[in-house]
């Protein structure tokens, strides 16, 4: 180990300490279906960034973080479940968040940032047609998705 | 709380192997001598603990010496738990696993573990001065000696093989007891 290199703890010793609440917040975030899958996702995640960090300090926040990230990202990848054969609805469909895991993970947030995640992630519109919903502009629409990410990912790592 | 189940471990630590992620791994293993504690390096087995070295240690030293990404499969050391348990249990009578030194920095005590692991075999001994003098060094068995005591990969740098010329069994990173064991279970005793 060069003199300047963190004294990072074995990556597995984390996962050992800290790896069953994780599984307990990869359910609250991403519901108990996926909760699995998001905590494996955040955990390659994890070990891809981990010898690049600057400092071995506030792990288990930093993997609860990687973790809600992964939640956030999962929930953005899946496909969104339609009856075969209807035509795309435009604006809200009830079915995409069926099992509620979007709504539970925003719970914590004031309406105010709640919306902005909605239009962005589940209805999963561009910044234009999300700014014309708010009545904002496109780029204060990417302001405050950006800032609800941001408050999110706080408020689960706390 | 539900705890992690052992399959979502093995999946982790197996798609890390697979990406190049992992700097180490790592498993636990029951044997007749006690828990072992087993790591893979880049190369080969790097470094083997007994059940009395404290584990957050070893894992430290292991995290320090080739990486953080320290991950632990059991599926991943198949073939190494398979092959010390068959060895501990009499089923084998080779114990033949590549070896990673990177632990070891000084040039001669690693040309001793080197010399000990290519040519000492099971049911032989060797002596301290003897060990030196195939290393390069024949006044060098204080050095040897060292080697041995310092050994990261015990069972498979079989440094229990190596005897005292003054008699006797010697000393044994992992207890004079457990070298007696091992000699016994060679047929050296």
């Amino acid at each position: 180990m060069t003199a300047n290199a963190p004294a990072l703890p074995p990556f597995w010793s984390l996962v050992e300490a800290h790896g069953d609440e994780l599984l307990a917040h990869a359910r609250r975030v991403a519901g108990p279906e996926h909760a699995e899958d998001v905590l494996q996702d955040a955990f390659l995640r994890a070990l891809r960034a981990y010898p690049r960090l600057r400092h071995g300090e506030h792990l288990r926040a930093w993997l609860y973080r990687v973790t809600t990230t992964a939640a956030i990202d999962a929930h953005r990848s899946r496909p969104r479940e339609r009856p075969v054969g209807e035509p795309p609805e435009v604006g809200v469909s009830d079915d995409v968040d069926a099992d509620g895991a979007f709504e539970a993970l925003i719970a914590p947030l004031p309406e105010a940032a709640r919306e902005p995640l909605r239009l962005r992630f589940v209805e999963d519109l561009d910044y234009d047609h999300i700014a014309g919903r708010l009545g904002c502009s496109p780029q204060a629409a990417r302001q405050r998705v950006s800032t609800a990410v941001r408050t999110l990912r706080e408020r689960h790592a706390a | 709380m539900t705890p992690l189940p052992d399959s979502l471990l093995e999946a982790v630590a197996s798609a890390a192997v697979r990406e190049g992620l992992a700097d180490a791994v790592f498993t636990r293993l029951n044997t007749p001598i006690g828990k072992l504690l087993v790591v893979q390096g880049p190369e080969g087995i790097a470094r083997i603990g007994f059940e009395e070295e404290p584990e957050d240690a070893l894992l430290a030293g292991v995290a320090a010496e080739l990486g953080p990404r320290v991950v632990a499969s059991d599926r991943e050391l198949a073939a190494a738990r398979d092959a010390i348990s068959s060895y501990l249990e009499g089923d084998a009578s080779v114990l033949d696993l590549p070896v990673d030194l990177r632990f070891v920095h000084a040039p001669f005590r690693r040309a001793v573990l080197e010399t000990l692991h290519d040519t000492v075999r099971r049911g032989e001994v060797v002596t301290y001065g003897k060990l030196a003098e195939r290393s390069g060094n024949p006044r060098a068995f204080r050095a040897a000696a060292t080697a041995c005591a310092r050994n990261p990969v015990p069972l498979v740098v079989p440094c229990h093989r190596v005897l005292p010329s003054t008699g006797g069994i010697g000393n044994y990173g992992g207890g004079v007891a457990r070298k007696r064991v091992l000699l016994e279970l060679e047929g050296a005793l």
